[in-house]
């Protein structure tokens, strides 16, 4: 009696406040990014964070390339617009970041967007690092002042996009480092805010050597001749796999398409660099090719305090196949994404909707489910590699309480 | 105590207050729980007010409410609990020739077996009582009679101001933001922590539905329903047989305890383990509210080991129905056996959440709150 299910009523009343289904003529970016024009972020049921990772693995067409160089000459100014390369992005916004083209003053969001562009950064570490430009523009003379203004940085960032679990998280440990050390105040201001900045800094590296440390881990629990089943495109799982490909153990990498994102061939097209046999697979093969994997390995978006992640579309689906077959399953994930959530099923966390391309008008009708991510919950999950350790899914909420108590 | 233990039972008996008569018919699997013939006190107790000169009356009040079933649940037997103790402990003076701590510590434990005589203690009630202790023997010497009872009467105070109704006011907080519009609410018994849940989330309008279940021979749920009714939320209310029919329509399942134990087993009200049992085949998520302070170290496997056994009579007997008397005369027969229980325990796998002061936890993370938070705060 689904009808009758709060489910269904929540869906019902989700769907009369979303927007049109997009046009089919545009490709994956089929808006300009949203935060061209104002620090809020106008399509607020369409996740920003899903956005910019469409950006980041996307596979850069000849049109897109033309939208985003007629971008680039109309907001030549605006600091955080798109740039037609990452590198350019990087310099203008960097520069842009510090002194607003229309003589605002400084916008967290703004600077938190530029460094949000490069490919390599977590969004956890570019929310980090505006919170660190926040404090070396600050006007702010004492310790109290200084963490007002940061606690105010911080949840205008978190508001802009709700939907991301690492930007909230990255936000939370910041302001939880920053009053912890204030109440040692036996030094005198300057030296304190210097302190703080050097911190955010190495929080920076820290996520780097976050990924090495995992990629380390790990490596005991592939052995040679091991098949293993990826999906989404996380970095440090790519990272995993390219340790294991420099340490010359031979296995084999399946890896699905990853719908709408294609993330599957971008996937591939990174591993196929590094001489790794990979075999691209639809979503709906994976539980045919399912007794031939020996190792799940995902990402994760975030990691929530039951054990459980929250990941690509697509991940509980294969968590589930991949228990019901007895396949380990492992979750490569940097601390600083274990966040405070708990949801109970897969509809208890706020939405994050990524407009889907069928390549075919739908009739408006027809209704698409278009949410980007879903929720594994930690039964299905074996193991989790951290740069805390590897741990039990249980261990999380152990870590969580440690820190944020 | 075990109370399969003849000698240590004479003893003790030879010492109670309370005279208490030993129940004929016991089932085997429970002999070492104490349990009494109901209702064969109260008088006895009645007519010896006047003449006890070590038990304080506040004290003796609060044993004849527990003995009486007066006083119900855990939170409330606990603040009863202090606040009797509190009094005890203003109209307290030392006598010559003894110090404070130690004349206090033992005189605290002599009200605590009055009061284990009347009711079995609770866990949040044996927490409480550690703490008192606690406080009293880390008493600096220094202090002067007066100052000691002051300073003991505020750490009371504050103990029941933190842990028990600020910690109430907090899972609230957290409880509050898994209700949806929509929703339909399922909760066993009647727990102060879930009601208050239920009443802030429908002031913050919220629209949602409460079934609420319930069992013999207690009916608790019958209090729980009048106060929900009172106050507009819309209720449907059945008993524990009909909750399989009815778990199909529900999404959240709240329930109360009366404690958590170490490997994440909830210690509620009997019935409880159903409701939750059920709810996890329907896949309905099962979330438990509990004060931080009602945790303790124990590990339980089943509901024997350690239980509490109430009045057989209740559940021989219907109130009000006095048509239904098809085992009046037969109590007394060797073969028939009535057990009457009042707990039991349910295993961590039913249980999706537990919310406390300390915030949204799963059942694994128990064992941490304890070890992190009994460490320094008020109990070591």
């Amino acid at each position: 009696m689904w009808w009758r299910s709060a489910s269904f009523i929540l869906d019902r009343q989700q769907h009369q406040n979303r927007t049109v289904a997009p046009s089919p003529e545009s490709f994956l970016l089929s808006s300009p990014p949203p935060m061209a024009d104002s620090p809020l972020n106008p399509k607020s049921n369409i996740s920003a964070y899903y956005q910019t990772r469409a950006a980041h693995h996307a596979v850069v067409t000849t049109d897109w390339l033309a939208q985003a160089q007629a971008a680039v000459g109309r907001h030549s100014d605006d600091d955080g617009s798109l740039g037609g390369d990452k590198g350019a992005a990087r310099i203008g916004g960097g520069g842009g970041g510090e002194e607003e083209g229309s003589g605002k003053a400084f916008s967290v969001i703004d600077e938190f967007n530029s460094w949000r562009k490069q490919p390599a950064l977590a969004e956890a570490v570019a929310a980090i690092r505006a919170l660190a430009a926040v404090i070396r523009t600050s006007g702010a003379a004492t310790m109290m002042e200084l963490e007002i203004e940061l606690k105010k940085a911080s949840d205008s960032l978190k508001s802009w996009d709700t939907t991301s679990i690492s930007l909230t998280a990255g936000c939370d440990l910041f302001m939880l480092y920053v009053t912890r050390t204030s109440a040692l105040e036996y030094e005198d201001f300057n030296s304190a805010k210097s302190r703080l900045i050097e911190r955010a800094e190495k929080f920076g590296e820290i996520s780097c050597k976050a990924r090495r440390i995992i990629a380390m881990l790990s490596q005991d629990f592939f052995f040679d001749g091991c098949t293993i089943l990826v999906h989404g495109f996380s970095r440090v799982v790519l990272e995993v796999l390219k340790t294991a490909a420099e340490n010359k153990k031979h296995f084999r990498v399946l890896c699905t398409e990853g719908r709408p994102d294609r993330t599957g061939l971008r996937f591939s097209n990174e591993l196929a660099k590094l001489d790794v046999p990979v075999k691209l697979l639809i979503d709906s093969a994976v539980a045919y090719t399912m007794d031939e994997v020996d190792v799940v390995l995902f990402g994760a978006d975030g990691v929530v305090e039951s054990g459980g992640i929250i990941n690509m579309m697509g991940t509980f689906q294969i968590a589930l196949v991949a228990h019901s077959m007895n396949k380990p399953v492992y979750v490569a994930a940097e601390s600083y994404k274990f966040a405070r959530h708990y949801p109970l099923d897969q509809k208890d966390m706020s939405p994050a909707r990524r407009p889907i391309d069928f390549g075919v008008p739908i009739p408006s009708k027809v209704e698409v489910e278009t949410s980007a991510r879903d929720y594994t919950p930690p039964q299905y999950l074996t193991l989790l590699f951290t740069d805390l350790g590897v741990l039990t899914p249980s261990v999380i909420s152990d870590e969580l309480i440690q820190l944020y108590l | 105590m075990q109370y399969d233990d003849k000698s240590r039972v004479e003893k003790a008996k030879k010492r109670a207050v309370v005279k208490q008569t030993e129940a004929r018919n016991r089932v085997e699997l429970f002999r070492h729980l104490p349990q009494y013939e109901h209702g064969t006190q109260l008088p006895d107790l009645e007519t010896k007010f006047f003449e006890l000169d070590p038990m304080h009356p506040a004290v003796y009040k609060v044993g004849l409410q527990y003995l009486s079933g007066d006083i119900r649940g855990g939170n409330a037997r606990c603040i009863a609990m202090f606040q009797a103790f509190k009094e005890a402990i203003k109209d307290y003076s030392t006598p010559p020739e003894k110090t404070l701590i130690r004349d206090l510590t033992a005189r605290i434990s002599s009200y605590v077996s009055f009061l284990i005589e009347c009711r079995p203690l609770s866990i949040s009630m044996g927490n409480a009582i550690k703490f008192l202790k606690n406080r009293i023997a880390k008493l600096p010497l220094a202090l002067s009679e007066s100052e000691a009872k002051s300073t003991l009467m505020l750490d009371i105070d504050r103990f029941i101001n933190e842990k028990i109704i600020l910690s109430e006011k907090v899972i609230v907080k957290h409880a509050v933001t898994k209700i949806r519009d929509g929703d339909v609410l399922l909760t066993y018994g009647a727990s102060s922590v879930v009601e208050m849940i239920l009443l802030h989330a429908h002031e913050l309008g919220k629209h949602f539905h409460v079934v609420v279940v319930d069992s013999r021979p207690k009916l608790e749920g019958q209090l729980l329903l009048r106060r929900l009714v009172r106050k507009g939320l819309s209720c449907t209310y059945t008993h524990v047989n009909a909750v399989s029919c009815i778990m199909q329509d529900v999404t959240r399942v709240f329930l109360g305890a009366s404690s958590v134990l170490s490997n994440g087993t909830v210690y509620s009200r009997v019935g409880t383990a159903c409701v939750a049992m059920v709810a996890h085949a329907f896949h309905v998520p099962v979330l438990v509210c509990c004060e931080a302070y009602k945790f303790h170290e124990r590990v339980q496997l089943d509901s024997i080991c350690f239980n509490e056994l109430g009045n057989p009579d209740a559940i021989s007997k219907v109130q009000g129905r006095k048509e239904i008397n098809y085992l009046d005369g037969l109590v007394n027969q060797e073969n028939l056996q009535l057990l009457n229980l009042i707990y039991d325990a349910t295993p961590s796998d039913y249980v999706s959440m537990i919310i406390t002061d300390y915030g949204m936890i799963p059942p694994t993370s128990v064992p941490v709150i304890v070890r992190e938070y009994r460490r320094d705060h008020l109990w070591s």
